[in-house]
């Protein structure tokens, strides 16, 4: 019988505001039982984090808990700072959002979880030091004793996210609460960090605690799972049992719209309308009840309660009957496939021809002297032709938005050629080719809000690219309609200000805007990892019609496979600045022949506990070296998971001849000797 | 390297608008919460008062001595008293206060108008035209400008438009380092990028996106620089380099008013008073300013 | 560590090299030593005038450049810096006066220094408190008085508080009574002297330090850092002491150096009115005498100052932070 370490009883949460206070959590309960893993999900605004905070007595100034928190029979709630701080880091250890700012920069990481030690034990410093070296070789940093002596800004994010949750074992804690562990994170090192926190888990004995918004992550992780919707739970139950039959119609929404990255043919996804509603208006009923397709005439009078379902399955919902055993796509509606238009041979909209990018390292702050050269992108060729998109795939530090901003620039790259609708834009252009082939190639990028100036209305904001053109204003303010016609919003909001809109609103000015000059190609560099997940599909569905519509072609740079499963005709993987695999859609999922992209596939988690939790995983060692200094062969090669099988004489070769891209008849091309 | 936790609802809210609020009255209403900004406003419209028409109210001309009233307290005829020379306390601190104010009203806007031209047209445009503006920058910075500043006007016996002149020189590059260090941050902004993109010239970015986002940075700045020149003209003038006899400063009158100060402390206590007052009041209005049009600076801070 | 330190004192040199020899140009440009001579009675003709310049090389028979040269070979070989156009040696000046100065701008900097970050470390812990809304009204109202106000409003007090006690409590004038014998009583005067000239820059001085040291910590207070310091079990003084404090402390710190320059502007005024005889009230008088050796002695001494400041602070930089001392 598992023991019961953690109770909430009634939580609520109130942070001050400008308007005044505002109930960021409404009456939450939740138990926690050693060694095994409650996953709380939800989105903006849903309460999550501050239900975390207030656990941990951590929330900022002015903000309120009130209910119970129970640890062994004491409320945490009732404590001052002194006792509290006694139960942190001894009893609850807590891994945060953001590694990079996460650790103090002025101590050794060394010093840090020694210290982190001796709050609470009374041990020598000898001894903490070596309970430190201990920890940070469990958690899996290499060398330990030698790296206590570095920095945080000598490690990478992936491992100050290590470093964190060695500060939060150090001693032995009966609870571990992790806030969005992974999200700041690449894909490869998430399922490192996931594994750590397994470990971290066994070694304890503790109950996890984990926070998220991906449901590929609970389904690999979570023993139960908790829905928190607009500050209250809507759902609970065993994690296989509410995959396989959700009760509340935003978590089947939830589980229809999320892509997955090994789904089938490539269907539309399902949206749900609207957005996660703020905490600063509450309405008197369901706070679902605007996007839910279930609604009735009384979801808008009373908010319903958490009751039970079935044993261990409860949820907040009257129409929960309604739900069980449909699928999402039947309660919220399909959007309708656009019709799957491939032209035989079409023109190629972009050719790039070995592309290479490089950037000088230089240090010293006054003069400044160049110590080596950081190699962004080399020798990368691709295509795009007209109506299909080509997804550009990789990590941080492989170069593919490098590669976007220098397609971008219109200008005759670093080394390699650069040709848009068949004009190679290395030659002496005239001012109006020029022109024509700016208006051509659009972009949209991946955070809406910086990408608008706040201090423009809309009118203004959508009118720039047409006035650049030498478009009147007549005919500017019709177009301005009619893109706004395009993307779904309504005609009369051109005087507001972006701030005045949502994400997925404000994503939907972007993508107006960059069609205002009818481009045949449009640039997306990762167009919906800022937005929530239950807006994501509404945006790519956008994007899908569009594409249809109006005959356009895409190049999307995403990190997100699942995201590029559902969108994607054709993908080029990239590490370090090289095209590691290139090929059709299909082909590349169903059979990757490159040991990056199978690794890379298999760290996306999958949003089904069976399949998930008992797939094969492939978890990569160690970290991307730094494109200052790379390997004379394959760049792979230090962390190649085949390497280890291969003869002798092959593995010399990788390590002494970089590997170019070889087609195989019927299936793509990949860089790797061993292919 | 510091980042900062939200203070109000933790996670972020992308969800629906509040009351559209017109920018401007925005603004004037939170200047108008701050009362201590209030207070400086009202304070610094009686002394532009007592500037523009004070030599006119009183009976006395500035440079008037009257010789039947040497060295007199504050009374009836001469409301603040008079000076060895017989001239008006009253008048002159009006006229000097006038000569103050001209001084550093044309020099803080001559300064931060060259200083945002330079700073955000170096930042913009980078390159080597950065590189070298930065340099020049830095060799100004560390140049004794207080030295030269006396030299020159010792030379040319205190002509105030030179010192106009001469302060906007040596005032320019402070400001224009801090606007320039602030656009290197906005030149980074995806919508500057976005709006190169789209095919939108250099001139037109810089002049619609980058200096509007510097407004509230520059007015803040017009405020505090008025404060800075006044204090560095009153010490100049205060050493007997800046505005010099016949001419009249606050400075200069402080200078003739420390020499008696324990057995007419009035001759003191007239220009001291103006300028402090004038200087407390053009702070406030300034941090009023700052938290008005950009709240988000910690180095507010009203409660 | 010495190799940073010294890396850094050889930049400053130059640079003091740099400042002393650029004043040289600007004083002989904008400065007449024959004026000295014009009132004098008889009147000089012009070829007097320049022959009795010439044993000082300020003759205005020379070029600039010659000028230049000869006093650049007398500071270099002889470490002579020149005569007043009336033959004074400058060196017979500095030493006592640079002394004078050297003390004042001392004590100024660091009293104001550690006054203003132990009122900015308070305040920031205490937001909003009386303490802090009390020391923001103070600091409005002393950032903005100009040097001589407050240097005067200091007289006019030490003034009636001796009158009040009907002895001389506080000196306003001069660095030492004349006439004191013996060590003790020498000390005792000689600091009773300097109290108000201190307070003077202190005043002035510790707002800044103040205010920029209360925003640092508050933006520190807030970082991601100090939570996590938090959450391993620190109450909240004491991983804002251990953690947010020393990080906050640095650029406070290293900036340091760049408040000097202001620091001597400040003592130049603070020399007038208290009637000390240092290197400030020499800046005034070197240029109404048309003085220009003893202008560029001034011009040194400021870069000297704020070198020494400079280095004093990239120190206690390499003493605060260990990522310094591990590249």
């Amino acid at each position: 019988m598992t023991n019961l370490v953690l109770s909430i009883r009634d939580l609520a949460v109130t942070f001050p505001s400008e308007r005044g206070p505002v109930e960021a959590v409404r009456g939450i309960g939740l138990d926690l039982f050693a060694g095994r893993t409650l996953a709380l999900v939800g989105e903006s605004g849903s309460g999550k984090s501050a239900t975390a905070a207030s656990i941990m007595g951590l929330l900022p100034v002015g903000a309120q808990a009130r209910g119970e928190v129970l640890l062994g029979g004491r409320d945490l709630l009732a404590l001052d700072d002194r006792r509290m701080s006694a139960v942190r880091g001894k009893r609850i250890g807590m891994v945060f959002q953001d590694p990079l700012s996460a650790l103090t920069p002025i101590f050794s990481v060394g010093r840090q979880v020694a210290d982190a030690v001796r709050v609470h034990t009374r041990v020598s410093k000898a001894a903490a030091r070596e309970r430190a070296v201990e920890l940070l070789g469990l958690v899996g940093i290499s060398q330990p004793r030698r790296r206590a002596r570095d920095f945080p800004h000598q490690f990478s994010g992936g491992m100050r996210q290590r470093v964190v949750i060695a500060l939060a074992i150090a001693n032995n804690p009966d609870l571990i609460i992790a806030d969005e562990p992974t999200t700041a994170l690449d894909v490869t090192v998430q399922a490192q960090i996931l594994e750590v926190l397994e470990t971290a888990k066994a070694e304890t004995g503790a109950a996890v605690l984990l926070i998220t918004h991906d449901l590929g992550v609970v389904a690999g992780h979570a023993d139960e799972v908790a829905v928190m919707y607009a500050g209250r739970i809507v759902e609970r139950a065993e994690v296989r049992e509410l995959f396989a039959t959700p009760a509340m119609p935003y978590t089947l929404g939830l589980l229809g719209s999320m892509p997955a990255p090994d789904a089938g043919r490539r269907l539309p996804l399902v949206p749900i309308e609207g957005e996660p509603p703020s905490p600063a208006q509450r309405l008197p009923g369901c706070p679902f009840e605007p996007r839910c397709p279930l609604a009735r005439a009384d979801c808008r009078d009373k908010e319903p309660a958490l009751t039970e379902l079935r044993p261990l399955h409860q949820v907040a919902c009257v129409r929960a009957e309604h739900v069980a055993g449909r699928r999402p796509g039947d309660v919220f509606g399909r959007a309708e496939q656009p019709p799957v238009d491939t032209p035989a041979a079409a023109e190629a909209v972009l050719r790039v021809v070995g592309l290479s990018r490089t950037f000088p390292v230089t240090s010293g702050a006054v003069l400044r002297r160049r110590v080596g050269t950081l190699h962004a992108v080399s020798e990368v060729s691709f295509d795009v032709r007209a109506g299909e998109t080509v997804c550009l795939v990789g990590e941080s530090g492989s170069g593919k938005t490098t590669t976007l901003l220098e397609i971008m620039r219109l200008r005759p790259p670093e080394s390699g050629s650069l040709e848009i609708l068949g004009t190679d834009v290395a030659g002496s252009l005239p001012a109006s080719e020029r022109r024509r082939l700016r208006q051509a190639v659009q972009i949209v990028m991946q955070d809406p809000q910086a990408a608008l100036d706040p201090r423009l209305p809309v009118f203004e904001l959508l009118a720039e690219p047409l006035l650049a053109a030498g478009s009147g204003a007549e005919a500017t303010r019709d177009r301005i309609a009619e893109l706004l016609n395009l993307v779904g919003l309504p005609s009369d909001i051109v005087d507001r200000f972006p701030a005045a809109f949502s994400g997925g609103q404000r994503q939907r000015l972007t993508i107006a805007r960059a069609l205002a000059t009818r481009p045949r190609l449009l640039v997306l560099d990762e167009p919906v990892s800022a937005l929530d997940v239950s807006v994501r599909a509404g945006i790519l569905n956008l994007l899908a019609r569009l594409k249809a519509q109006l005959g356009l072609a895409y190049l999307v740079v995403a990190h997100d496979l699942a995201v590029v499963r559902h969108i994607a005709d054709r993908i080029a993987v990239m590490y370090l600045g090289h095209v590691v695999e290139i090929g059709d859609a299909e082909d590349l999922f169903a059979r990757p022949r490159h040991p990056y992209t199978q690794a890379l596939l298999s760290a996306v988690p999958v949003p089904d506990p069976v399949r998930e939790r008992s797939r094969e995983r492939i978890v990569l060692r160690g970290e991307q070296p730094s494109a200052a200094d790379l390997p004379t062969g394959c760049v792979f090669n230090d962390r190649c998971q085949r390497r280890p099988t291969l003869t002798a004489r092959l593995q010399q070769r990788c390590a002494d001849q970089r590997p170019s891209l070889e087609p195989v008849p019927g299936g793509t091309e990949a860089a790797c000797h061993a292919a | 390297m510091i980042t900062t936790l939200p203070t109000s609802a933790p996670d972020d809210s992308p969800a629906p608008p509040p009351p559209r609020l017109g920018r401007a009255r925005l603004y004037v209403r939170r200047f108008a919460r701050n009362r201590p900004a209030g207070a400086g406003v009202v304070i610094f419209l009686v002394l532009f008062g007592y500037a523009a028409i004070g030599g006119h109210v009183s009976r006395w001309n500035w440079s008037d001595q009257d010789f039947l009233a040497l060295t007199e307290p504050p009374g009836a005829s001469h409301w603040f008293g008079t000076n060895q020379g017989g001239n008006d306390v009253f008048t002159q601190s009006a006229h000097g206060l006038q000569r103050s104010l001209v001084i550093a009203l044309s020099v803080s806007v001559l300064t931060v108008v060259i200083s945002a031209v330079v700073g955000a047209g170096a930042a913009y445009l980078g390159g080597r035209v950065e590189r070298w503006t930065l340099a020049v920058i830095h060799f100004l910075l560390v140049v004794p400008a207080f030295l030269i500043l006396a030299l020159v006007s010792n030379r040319v016996s205190g002509d105030w438009r030179v010192l106009i002149l001469l302060l906007t020189l040596f005032g320019w590059m402070f400001t224009a380092r801090v606007i320039w260090s602030v656009s290197t941050s906005l030149r980074e902004r995806d919508y500057v990028l976005m709006a190169e993109f789209m095919g939108v010239s250099r001139r037109r970015i810089v002049a619609r996106h980058i200096i509007p986002h510097l407004g509230a940075l520059l007015i803040v700045n017009l405020t505090l620089g008025v404060v800075t020149t006044v204090l560095s003209e009153t010490a100049l003038s205060f050493l007997g380099f800046g505005v010099k006899t016949p001419d009249v400063s606050l400075g200069s009158l402080l200078a003739d008013g420390s020499v008696t100060i324990s057995s007419a402390p009035w001759l003191f206590a007239a220009p001291a008073g103006l300028l402090v007052l004038l200087t407390v009041a053009l702070t406030l209005i300034g941090d009023g300013l700052r938290d008005a049009l950009d709240p988000t600076s910690t180095a507010g801070g009203h409660g | 560590m010495f190799r940073y330190v010294a890396r850094k004192a050889a930049g400053w040199l130059i640079m003091i090299i740099l400042a002393t020899n650029a004043t040289f140009f600007l004083a002989s440009w904008f400065l007449d030593p024959r004026s000295n001579y014009r009132e004098l009675r008889p009147v000089r003709t012009d070829e007097q005038i320049a022959h009795a310049l010439e044993p000082y090389g300020l003759s205005p028979s020379w070029s600039v450049v010659h000028r230049w040269w000869y006093w650049l070979s007398d500071v270099v070989l002889r470490f002579d810096w020149g005569h007043s156009p009336t033959g004074v040696p400058v060196n017979s000046e500095i030493p006592q006066r640079a002394l004078v100065s050297g003390q004042l701008i001392l004590l100024g900097t660091v009293s104001a220094v550690v006054l203003g970050i132990a009122l900015g470390v308070y305040t920031a812990t205490r937001q909003y408190g009386a303490v802090d809304r009390a020391g923001q009204a103070v600091s409005i109202v002393l950032f903005n008085i100009p040097t001589a106000v407050s240097a005067l409003a200091l007289v006019l007090g030490a003034v009636w508080l001796n009158q009040r006690f009907g002895t001389t409590v506080l000196h306003v004038a001069g660095a030492n009574t004349p006439g004191v014998e013996g060590t003790w009583p020498t000390v005792v005067d000689r600091a009773d002297h300097l109290v108000l000239p201190t307070l003077n820059l202190t005043l002035l001085g510790y707002v800044s330090w103040h205010l920029t040291q209360r925003a640092l910590l508050l933006d520190a207070l807030n970082a991601d850092f100090v939570r996590t310091a938090r959450a391993t079990g620190l109450t909240r003084s004491q991983a804002i002491r251990r953690h947010a404090l020393r990080a906050s402390l640095i650029p406070t710190v290293t900036s340091v150096a760049f408040s000097i320059p202001a620091v001597f502007t400040g003592a130049i005024v603070t020399e007038t009115v208290f009637g000390w005889e240092g290197m400030g009230r020499y800046f005034t008088q070197t240029i109404s005498q048309n003085n220009v050796d003893g202008v560029v002695a001034v011009a040194a001494f400021g870069a000297a100052a704020t070198a020494v400041g400079a280095i004093l602070s990239d120190i206690a930089t390499v003493a605060l932070d260990p990522r310094v001392r591990a590249s």
